[in-house]
């Protein structure tokens, strides 16, 4: 009786069976977890820690499959050199299962952070990582080993940006899909994923920062990539459907997808934001305000409204007029996702809060100190846990 | 008659009445400012403040020290990201010491920088005897800032600046403020937010500023504010660059005997000069010296550092036969080394500066015929300290 009703209540719980967090940004691209997480009071204590452990240094998500999780990392040798590494940990406990050595540490001159930026994707028996010295590689899930390995400097003439390749592999109709930023029409790139066979190339273009937002409009996968100052979009053969000239140049933070045929593209250093819409593979810009200056965070948007970092300041904004609705500071430059209606916001000191998303009013929910130290890169959820990194932790919270 | 001079008196008097109110507005609201902020008789008996907190830079929270005076000055010592920083600040000029700008030594500000230090020197906001100061305020209205019912002020700082002050209309204490600011020494718009105001000493301060500028997000959480301690104005002399420092044994005024090299291998006392070497800047050692043997003789030589190469650049300037020679070189044990070598001529002349005593020094010249492969004794040059 007890069982049953256990198995009542867990669909309560979690709304919808988690999918993983298999790609940068989540399933969906797009920094939201269909499940949900139930209200909390600003008294109540903080989420169960299953686990915290130390972790070298990345600006990796991290991403999860079945009972794994995997993420990058990277160990200096010297003070000059050193390993970035592929790794595979157990979810349950945090415990490294492989590590695979996937290229030469990156070492900022800026002491921002050392080692890889890009997040693995998880296909269904490999795992991709892109190193910072432009090194994409595909990993078996099971110990890590390399099965091929390409050298995009070499390969396709990519330059390296200043901090190091950041753009994140994602999966695409059985197709690997990369910003390679290479010579010759060669800043778009895909492969087969088991052979590492370019199957495509396409576009121009430096690498940048920003990774591919993979969407279905009009029923179309569509990959879409912010590259300078020209949004472009391909099907996934490599056929261009459109291009766009942006009215920004170098957008870190990933275009969203939002009323199925919209995308809000944002950069930090511009007057604001742009919202374009397409139309039978035509382009039309929407909207422009100035209301939201995105960095290295993404925004994602929620019934109607978009959250996200306003350089430091928490924001919600109205997606058809750009009206700001609230701002929250002290976050620092943070990052969001969003499980079904609450935002879990990561502070760039590692503060985690747990904030509904309620364009009427800012409405905290709890906070607490999840990790220590310069926090990055933002969190994953999956199966009401919420997994957690910057550059010398990695930690795991069980919600609800 | 009457009626016409009382009913102009009137007009005249309702053409004022606007400003007179807002005139009144603006000096009511700083009035009730101050008064939030602890009254101007706790703020006049300020003269001195030291700042201790957490500064967050890049997301990293270090350490950070401020010095303030009533008078404008201001010192600061903090990390930026993985550098240290040191700024400072007479009240109208100031340098700082930035590695992120790729200099490891105390540069002049410019004067944008020169308009962010005067922001940073104010104790709170620079409404406390803003006349004294030369700058003027005008009240732009109330509005609402993310729903807080606000007072919006114009203030033209003394130096020309514009900055917009949004106070509280509920407390009158400042909630955020836009000015100019500078990344990488280039001015650039900035937003100030204030909050966590806490009481020192009877004075209300904002013990949290957070300012954001293009992508940059900087973080002041205060955790100790002491009142009047002792400000040491020498922090404000700008310091030479290390390598500077080294040379600094020639300055002074000095009595010079003058040798030549004789064909029987002997020196040979040619006549006596004095000479004059000063920092004519923070960096640069320049000696002029004149003397006459068959001509007159009259050269300026500069002592500077060329950071691309890290050796010592001597420009020597010779009025008499308008010619410029520049010269490079560094230590040699005790010895300081320097030669043309640089200009590639066909004849190089290195001098030698040796036998460095509290007293004096001796500055040896040498030639080359053959690219400095070997070296003729020419002219020696006995410097001692006339005062």
């Amino acid at each position: 009786m007890l069982a049953v009703f256990l198995l009542l209540q867990a669909p309560i719980t979690f709304a919808q069976e988690s999918e993983g967090w298999t790609q940068f940004r989540g399933p969906y691209h797009s920094g939201i977890s269909t499940e949900n997480i139930t209200d909390s009071q600003i008294s109540d204590p903080a989420p169960e820690l299953i686990w915290k452990k130390e972790i070298g240094c990345a600006f990796s998500e991290i991403t999860l499959s079945g009972d794994k999780l995997y993420t990058t990392l990277s160990e200096k040798t010297d003070s000059l050199s050193g390993w970035e590494y592929m790794a595979a940990f157990d979810a349950k406990t945090g415990k490294e299962i492989w590590r695979n050595k996937i290229d030469s540490i990156f070492i900022d001159k800026d002491g921002f952070g050392d080692g890889p930026r890009s997040t693995p994707a998880i296909g269904e028996n490999l795992i991709f990582s892109f190193s910072s010295y432009g090194k994409l590689t595909a990993h078996s899930k099971t110990d890590g080993k390399h099965l091929w390995q390409i050298d995009f400097i070499k390969e396709f003439g990519s330059t390296l940006p200043r901090w190091g390749f950041s753009s994140s592999p994602v999966l695409v109709d059985g197709v690997l899909i990369m910003e390679a930023g290479g010579t010759e029409s060669r800043a778009f790139v895909a492969f087969d994923p088991n052979t590492g066979k370019l199957l495509w190339a396409n576009g121009k273009g430096n690498a940048s920062y920003c990774s591919p937002l993979v969407a279905e409009i009009e029923g179309q996968t569509q990959i879409i990539f912010a590259n300078q100052k020209t949004l472009s979009s391909y099907n996934s053969k490599g056929e261009t459907l459109w291009t766009y000239a942006m009215k920004m140049n170098a957008p870190t933070a990933m275009p969203t997808l939002f009323d199925s045929n919209k995308i809000f593209i944002c950069t930090v250093r511009s007057s604001g934001f742009e919202i374009v819409e397409v139309k039978n593979n035509t382009v039309t810009e929407v909207l422009q305000a100035p209301t939201m200056k995105n960095d290295y965070s993404s925004t994602l948007y929620y019934e109607g409204h978009f959250y996200g970092f306003n350089v430091a300041a928490l924001q919600c904004i109205s997606a058809e007029t750009g009206e700001k609705k609230w701002t929250k500071r002290g976050f620092g430059k943070g990052s969001l996702i969003l499980v079904g209606d609450k935002l879990l916001v990561l502070s760039d000191k590692g503060l985690l809060a747990q904030i509904k998303a309620d364009p009427t009013a800012y409405a905290e929910q709890r906070r607490f100190q999840a990790i220590e130290g310069k926090s990055w890169t933002a969190p994953s959820f999956v199966n009401g846990k919420i997994y957690l990194r910057n550059q010398t932790e990695m930690a795991c919270y069980k919600f609800n | 008659m009457t009626k016409k001079i009382y009913q102009l008196v009137l007009f005249c008097f309702s053409l004022c009445l606007p400003n007179l109110l807002i005139a009144e507005n603006v000096e009511t609201i700083i009035a009730k400012h101050i008064e939030a902020h602890g009254g101007l008789e706790k703020w006049n008996k300020v003269e001195t403040m030291k700042i201790t907190g957490q500064f967050t830079a890049f997301s990293i929270e270090k350490d950070f020290m401020a010095w303030k005076t009533r008078s404008g000055e201001y010192y600061a010592d903090l990390q930026l990201g993985q550098h240290r920083v040191i700024e400072a600040f007479d009240g109208k000029k100031g340098w700082t010491i930035d590695p992120w700008q790729e200099i490891s030594y105390a540069r002049r500000i410019n004067t944008g920088e020169e308009n962010v230090f005067a922001q940073k020197a104010e104790f709170t906001t620079p409404f406390f005897n803003y006349k004294e100061k030369g700058h003027q305020v005008e009240f732009i209205g109330k509005e609402k800032l993310e729903g807080l019912d606000v007072f919006v002020l114009n203030l033209t700082r003394s130096n020309g600046k514009t900055e917009k002050w949004y106070l509280d209309a509920n407390t009158y204490l400042e909630t955020k403020y836009e000015s100019k600011w500078v990344d990488f020494a280039s001015e650039m718009p900035s937003e100030t937010f204030f909050d966590d105001f806490r009481s020192v000493d009877g004075l209300l301060i904002p013990f949290f500023v957070e300012r954001t500028f293009w992508q940059r997000d900087r973080v002041m959480q205060i955790e100790n504010i002491e009142i009047n301690p002792t400000f040491d104005n020498t922090w404000l002399i700008m310091p030479k660059r290390e390598e500077i420092k080294k040379l600094a044994f020639l300055e002074g005024k000095w009595d010079v005997k003058m040798e030549t090299w004789s064909r029987r291998g002997t020196w040979r006392e040619i006549g006596q000069t004095d000479s004059n070497i000063d920092f004519t800047a923070t960096n640069i050692l320049q000696e002029k010296i004149k003397f006459e043997l068959t001509f007159p003789i009259d050269v300026t030589i500069s002592y500077t550092f060329n950071e691309t190469t890290g050796k010592y650049r001597i420009s020597l300037l010779d009025d008499y036969t308008s010619s410029f020679e520049v010269f490079e070189g560094d230590f040699s044990g005790q010895d300081f080394v320097f030669d043309n070598s640089v200009e590639k001529k066909e004849t190089y002349i290195q001098f030698t500066i040796s036998n460095k005593t509290d007293k004096g020094f001796i500055l040896t010249k040498k030639i080359s015929h053959d690219q400095g492969k070997t070296w003729q004794k020419s002219d020696k040059f006995t410097y001692t300290r006339s005062e």
